[in-house]
């Protein structure tokens, strides 16, 4: 649509796909702008003029109505513990990984990732400068935490931090305040802390969307099939990217349970689509489709419904599924 | 997802007032082999038609469809591309599950991936279904100046094991169709597929009129 005010590329460097519904989205920002506006003044005001920035219910508060972009990857340093963890650490330990010995399995690997992570994206595109700092972030990580090392899907994560913060500094912290503390053990060698998850969503979703959770068993599509990548990527590469930002803002304050409320979120809003689906490929078309529609381009309105739309979903309560669920898993391979 | 009756698929021969004939089968196939060795861009090739240089790696898995036409049978296949890194193996099992056919691929530069190719083979063998059509594809075949597993080795050892082999490139489309098709070919079409899995058991469908709209390039 050539008549589009919004270019090809959007604000973050992706191209636009050649399906992208210009139509909704200019709807979406006639309004959005208007919002961002406001928060942008709001933000200022807290933390304008050297004011320090503190976890209190009025910055959940904000968080949850979004982080200005300009603004995002110093809150979320601050909000998710990264900015206290650098300190401990030590502010030159990022460097000095980097000039420490390097293992060359771990480098080819990475370096086979490198021109596959966010092809159309022109800050990623051959020769661009993030190709050589996620390169550095990536290897950097692997060397510090050997029970992850390199796991695909990190190079996803790492490359939206750097396109947000423009620092490997920053990236490097927040990505391992991500691994290590606000996700459990989702990139070790066996997974276990994703399998885990997979398992306490299928069973949320018994519990919240009875009907959806028995039609897909039925079908049998493993809840696996649809939801590795969105639990790996944390919905990179898989929503649209202001709301996945928006998401990160809340997940970098209120922890992993946020993954859940997203998740729960889009099978409740779109269950009589899925409802319809009476086959396994359409089943699992829908469940691509239903992270490209309207409701999840309209972030704001769509962050607001993840508090509301699946019900009261605490932090213990998860923890108790985890371990129940982890506990099963572990009796089952003994047996 | 219904299974007609033996009785209404065997009119497989009946006149079609739109020239096409026959029946429709669907089957699920699934890619295994170490990362980056070319699974993907195998997928994209068959079912698009395209190729990227830089071709996004794969987290998890991703599924797409593709029909193919073999005389008077609709052959649609579900494919399932999975993740090539180590450590997503423990996903793998969900993925051939109930599979009636597989594509282990590796890359004709590395010859790492070929010995992990075997490995999936094996696993294959031991754990998917007793039926399971296995192709070996020898990928990147237009980088034959890099070459380090020799075709007759590979050629060798998929006779040993009653694989399918071709050597293919994504790039060039070389035996990309082709792969396919003998893979098609070596399916049975005729007798419900038996299988363990819940999905995509060879389900074979009548096609009636309208309800079917194959991609262009089949049973024309
Ligand atoms: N020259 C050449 N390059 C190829 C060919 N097939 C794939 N490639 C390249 O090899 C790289 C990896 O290809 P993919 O299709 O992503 O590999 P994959 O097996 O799906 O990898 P994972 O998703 O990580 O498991 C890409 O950059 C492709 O462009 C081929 O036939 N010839
Ligand atoms: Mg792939």
């Amino acid at each position: 649509m050539a008549s589009s005010r919004f270019s090809k590329v959007d604000e973050y460097g992706f191209e636009r796909p050649d399906d992208f519904d210009y139509e909704t989205y200019e709807d979406f920002m006639s309004q959005y702008l208007t919002v961002l506006a406001k928060r942008a003044k709001k933000w200022a005001e807290l933390i304008g003029e050297g004011k320090s920035l503190k976890r209190s219910l009025k910055v959940k508060t904000y968080v949850r109505k979004g982080i200005p972009g300009e603004h995002r990857g110093f809150v979320w340093l601050t909000v998710s513990g990264a900015e206290a963890l650098r300190e401990e650490w030590g502010s030159d330990f990022y460097q000095k990984l980097l000039s420490g010995p390097m293992n060359q399995d771990i480098v080819d690997i990475v370096k086979t990732d490198l021109p596959r992570t966010f092809p159309d994206n022109i800050f990623f595109s051959a020769g661009a400068s993030h190709q050589q700092q996620l390169y550095n972030i990536l290897v950097a990580y692997a060397h510090d935490n050997h029970q992850v090392g390199y796991c695909q899907g990190l190079n996803y994560i790492a490359g939206l931090l750097l396109l947000v913060t423009k620092s490997e500094d920053m990236t490097f912290w927040l990505l391992k305040v991500l691994v290590e503390h606000i996700l459990p053990n989702y990139y070790t060698r066996t997974m276990d802390g994703v399998i885990t998850d997979i398992e306490v969503l299928e069973e949320l979703v018994r519990l919240k969307v009875p009907e959806v959770h028995q039609h897909v068993s039925s079908i049998g599509l493993p809840w696996a099939v649809v939801t590795t990548k969105w639990f790996i990527c944390l919905f990179a590469e898989v929503l649209p990217v202001e709301t996945v930002l928006r998401i990160w803002d809340c997940l970098f304050y209120e922890g992993s349970k946020i993954i859940f409320r997203v998740c729960l979120t889009l099978i409740k809003r779109n269950k009589v689509s899925l409802l319809q689906c009476n086959d396994f490929s359409s089943l699992a078309e829908c469940f691509k489709e239903i992270t490209r529609d309207s409701l999840v381009i309209q972030c704001h309105d769509f962050m607001q419904s993840i508090f509301k739309a699946p019900g009261s979903l605490s932090q213990s309560t998860i923890l108790k599924l985890r371990r129940r669920l982890a506990q099963q898993r572990k009796n089952h391979t003994v047996q | 997802m219904t299974n007609l009756g033996s009785a209404m698929a065997n009119r497989s021969g009946a006149q079609r007032p739109n020239g096409t004939q026959g029946k429709i089968c669907q089957f699920k196939l699934v890619l295994l082999g170490e990362s980056a060795v070319g699974k993907s861009s195998l997928v994209l090739r068959f079912v698009k038609g395209q190729f990227h240089e830089y071709q996004e790696s794969t987290i998890g898995a991703a599924f797409l469809t593709q029909t193919v036409c073999l005389d008077d049978t609709t052959v649609k296949f579900e494919i399932w591309d999975t993740a090539g890194q180590e450590r997503y193996h423990s996903l793998a099992p969900m993925y051939y599950r109930g599979a009636q056919a597989a594509i282990v691929v590796y890359d004709i530069t590395n010859q790492d991936t070929f010995g992990r190719a075997k490995t999936w083979v094996k696993e294959l063998q031991r754990q998917a279904s007793p039926n399971i059509v296995i192709a070996l594809a020898g990928n990147k075949a237009d980088l034959a100046n890099k070459r380090m597993v020799e075709y007759d080795e590979a050629r060798g050892y998929a006779e040993e094991n009653g694989l399918l082999f071709m050597e293919t490139s994504a790039k060039t489309a070389m035996n990309v169709n082709d792969i396919f098709l003998a893979i098609a070919k070596k399916l049975p079409k005729n007798e419900q597929v038996a299988g363990a899995g819940t999905s995509g058991q060879g389900r074979r469908l009548v096609e009636s009129e309208g309800q079917q709209k194959a991609p262009g390039n089949c049973c024309k």
